[in-house]
């Protein structure tokens, strides 16, 4: 009797040990050639920016 | 749409290392991680160049095509990213990878290997830009600011040039026609011919 209750226990704390663990349980899916993260802001923003890196270049990096 | 691009002027680079220090600095990179390294050839001998190397934001990127999980996007200028809620921390990119730009830092006693980090071209990963999860992930995303890589902005020599390739292969143009070309230091007949008595001693 008391052994059984000692497996009980055990399997309630590893139960619980699992449980406060931080990894994330979401799976993603792979398909080979296919980007599955989250998305990047800056993709959206890159032709805006282009103008303003060239400026920043010309200042900052060319030959004075 | 432009490429963002680097090049290093092995004419210019004096080795100081500043590239590196700058770049650690501005990302808070873990340690034993270097995402950009400074490689000297002829160290010591007459002819002695230095030439400060990172992830080349390659066009056809063979760290990309190697990935299991498909962890790796290009943005529409041309800069290599990944993610690292994907990656795996497998090493397939690292062997792949002919610049050795990935990076594995060491998670516990044992060497363990974590995800894989390299140099991002300053412009963080796919979280929020300029957030703090960004910053602690992929470090500071310079390019959302309006800024470049600062390994380039703090050259000392400006030798070395990061932004839109064709700008930046305009300078070097310029450069290698005022000194009247290159050097042989580097280029196929160091990677291949690198024996004076190759064609009698194979």
């Amino acid at each position: 009797m008391k052994r059984n209750w000692l497996i009980a226990a055990i399997w309630v704390l590893l139960a619980v040990l699992v449980g406060c663990s931080s990894e994330s349980r979401s799976v993603t899916m792979h398909k080979p050639g296919v980007y599955k993260g989250d998305s990047d802001e800056l993709i959206a923003k890159s032709q805006q920016q282009q103008q303003v890196l060239n400026d920043r270049f010309k200042l900052v990096q060319t030959d004075r | 749409m432009a490429r963002m691009k680097f090049l290093c002027d092995a004419e210019r680079c004096i080795e100081c290392n500043g590239c590196v220090t700058a770049c650690n600095n501005e990302h808070d990179v873990p340690w034993g991680i270097n995402r950009r390294h400074v490689v000297t050839l002829k160290d010591g001998e007459g002819g002695e160049k230095s030439v400060s190397v990172a992830c080349m934001h390659c066009t056809d990127a063979p760290c990309a095509a190697v990935c299991p999980v498909d962890c790796f996007y290009t943005t529409p200028d041309g800069i290599v990213l990944h993610d690292k809620d994907l990656c795996i921390g497998c090493g397939y990119c690292f062997y792949a990878c002919p610049f050795g730009a990935p990076q594995y830092p060491e998670e516990n006693a044992f060497g363990a290997r974590g995800k894989m980090d390299k140099c991002t071209f300053c412009a963080g990963g796919p979280l929020p830009d300029r957030s703090v999860e960004e910053y602690k992930k992929y470090g500071r995303n310079r390019i959302a600011e309006g800024k470049l890589p600062l390994c380039a902005e703090m050259c000392a020599t400006k030798a070395l040039l990061a932004g839109d390739g064709n700008v930046v292969s305009d300078i070097y143009i310029q450069r290698v026609n005022k000194r009247g070309g290159r050097p042989d230091t580097w280029g196929w007949a160091t990677a291949y011919n690198f024996k004076a008595d190759k064609e009698t001693k194979p």
